[in-house]
């Protein structure tokens, strides 16, 4: 007699329990074991891509630096690349140092918001309070830079907005040093501790073979031992001169994605430091035309999570015609789909924040839904909405 | 130079398909192909290991505006598969008509374009034949059949595209 095998599924979302953002998961599992992972994604879904053929080139540097409010700056940088590139313009060597400054401090924040958000899920909510308080430091940076602790928007198209004075240089020297003697600290906890190394070591591995199959990217990719960074492969704004250096593992489990990313930051702190201490003498920014010449340009930059895709095409007009956006989380989904397969269902939550997925940054029409049925607000009447609320 | 070495490499493994060849960059190469040999070609990189597939763009070509004849020219849409390999970028690109906009998916030989396929199918209205899940990816589950918003033709639920249907 043949026994009927019938397959067993956790809906998991989309109001996620651990993630702090909706997505929706459906593991199959055969008791604890999980057989199948499907994902939706799509809940934060604004329709950027859209929005951005009816704005102006100045005006979509503002709307993309919001595609995600983690790495905000890495995708007006992308942006900003592209369109000087059309333009053909060159921005200043100080324009592009304090650019790269910021990309680095963004790095440190995001990595450190990420541990948190590990330390967390593993159950080690200590390491999470830590890792966010010491976070502060670069927001306080920030700040002090720009006024602003998350859009920070320092980019503006043909260069950046603010300088940074050898007081504020002092400043972040200073907040630096403190970061890095706390990343020696945490190097250490995630390196050794055994209650936390239960948790990540052998999970979740992927080998070489598999990253590059896969498709994954950014520290994912390189905590598999594969050679993908931007800022190394085709460097771009201060990279050339202040040249980076990759931060591999080969254990391609959860252990090498804490390793890689903790480890990065002292790399990140080290090009601080160095282009700080070397800050180029020049004008900030440079005149960009209004009207962009027709053209194409692809433009990729290494964000927090992997390397950033821009495709911008231009008809010669004062909007772009398109612009495409991969963004590295989702190239990262793949990975977590296929490597979930014969794990405990008690591990997903860490392997999912494996990849420190960003969902705003892969969904991007907002419906408001009223007791009387849902309605489906555009941009005008949201702005009209929010300037009603403020008054 | 590296990045020549690469393309050098690229224009060999894709000599056979390609219909035309451009540089618009010195760290891109763009080969024209037609629908039929994208997935040699593909398969052409993928064994050759030549970089990985980054991104998957769709493009709207709405035709120029009516000719002296008054005829309408039919619009058209460019599918781009983007290429990385280090410095880097070689991108495929096909053109489709409106009226027959279908392309083969790759997913048999990169699994991971599965994802972008889902994309350019409801953002573009491409049908990728024999995707793997071809259901919604980032648009409701309620939206309506037959309205993709990324075509230029869309530009609300006002518009002529989502009031047909």
């Amino acid at each position: 007699m043949q026994e009927k095998v019938e397959k067993f599924i956790v809906p998991i979302g989309p109001q996620h329990p651990a993630l702090k953002e909706p997505g929706h998961f459906e593991f199959s599992v055969d008791g604890e074991e999980v057989t199948g992972a499907t994902i939706r994604l799509g809940f934060v879904h604004r329709g950027i891509e859209k929005m951005t053929e009816s704005r102006t080139w100045i005006q979509n540097l503002y709307m993309l630096e919001r595609v995600c409010g983690i790495c905000s700056h890495v995708h007006g940088i992308a942006y900003t690349l592209g369109v000087e590139k059309l333009a053909g313009v060159t921005v200043p060597p100080r324009a592009q140092a304090i650019r790269t400054i910021v990309l680095e401090l963004e790095r440190i924040q995001s990595h450190m918001l990420w541990l948190g958000v590990a330390a967390h899920e593993g159950g080690f909510d200590t390491l999470f309070m830590y890792s966010w308080r010491d976070r502060e430091t670069v927001m306080d940076l920030f700040e002090l830079i720009s006024g602003n602790r998350v859009q920070h928007s320092v980019n503006l198209v043909g260069g950046v907005k603010y300088d940074i004075t050898a007081e504020q240089k002092q400043k972040i020297l200073d907040g630096v040093s403190y970061l890095e003697g706390r990343l020696q600290y945490y190097e250490k906890i995630i390196t050794t501790d055994d209650t936390f190394l239960g948790r990540t070591r052998n999970v979740g591995k992927m080998t070489k073979e598999e990253a590059t199959l896969l498709g994954a990217v950014g520290p994912t990719a390189r905590a598999s031992g594969v050679e993908r960074d931007v800022r190394v492969e085709s460097p771009y704004a201060s990279y050339p001169d202040h040249p980076v250096n990759i931060v591999l593992d080969e254990g391609g489990d959860l252990t090498s994605r804490f390793i890689v990313r903790i480890r990065e930051l002292f790399e990140s702190i080290r090009v601080i430091r160095e282009i700080l201490t070397n800050l180029p003498e020049s004008e900030l920014t440079v005149r960009v035309p209004r009207r962009i010449p027709a053209g194409e340009v692809i433009s990729r930059v290494e964000a927090p999570r992997g390397e950033l895709f821009y495709y911008i095409k231009s008809a010669g007009g004062e909007n772009p015609y398109r612009i495409k956006i991969r963004t590295p989380s989702l190239c990262n989904w793949g990975t977590v789909s296929s490597v979930a397969i014969g794990h405990k269902l008690a591990d997903m939550p860490m392997l999912l924040v494996g990849i420190d997925p960003c969902f705003s940054c892969n969904d991007r029409l907002v419906t408001v839904r009223q007791e009387t049925g849902s309605q489906t607000m555009y941009w005008e009447d949201l702005r009209k909405y929010g300037v009603e609320y403020y008054q | 130079m590296e990045t020549e070495k690469l393309f050098t490499i690229a224009e060999a493994l894709l000599k056979p398909w390609a219909k035309e060849y451009k540089r618009p960059d010195e760290n891109r190469l763009d080969v024209y192909l037609v629908r039929e040999d994208l997935l040699e070609a593909v398969e052409g990189l993928a064994q050759a290991r030549w970089g990985y597939l980054s991104a998957i763009s769709g493009v709207d070509l709405v035709p120029p505006a009516q000719d002296g004849t008054g005829e309408n020219q039919e619009g058209r849409l460019e599918v781009l598969y983007h290429f990385c390999n280090s410095a880097a970028v070689l991108s495929l690109r096909i053109e489709i008509p409106y009226s027959d906009a279908h392309v083969p998916s790759v997913c048999g030989i990169i699994p991971s374009a599965t994802i972008y396929e889902r994309e350019l199918m409801e953002l573009f209205g491409i049908t990728v034949v024999d995707t793997p899940v071809p259901d919604h990816l980032v648009l409701p589950d309620d939206w309506p059949d037959g309205v993709f918003p990324l075509r230029k033709s869309f530009t609300g639920f006002d518009s002529p595209q989502a009031q047909e249907s």
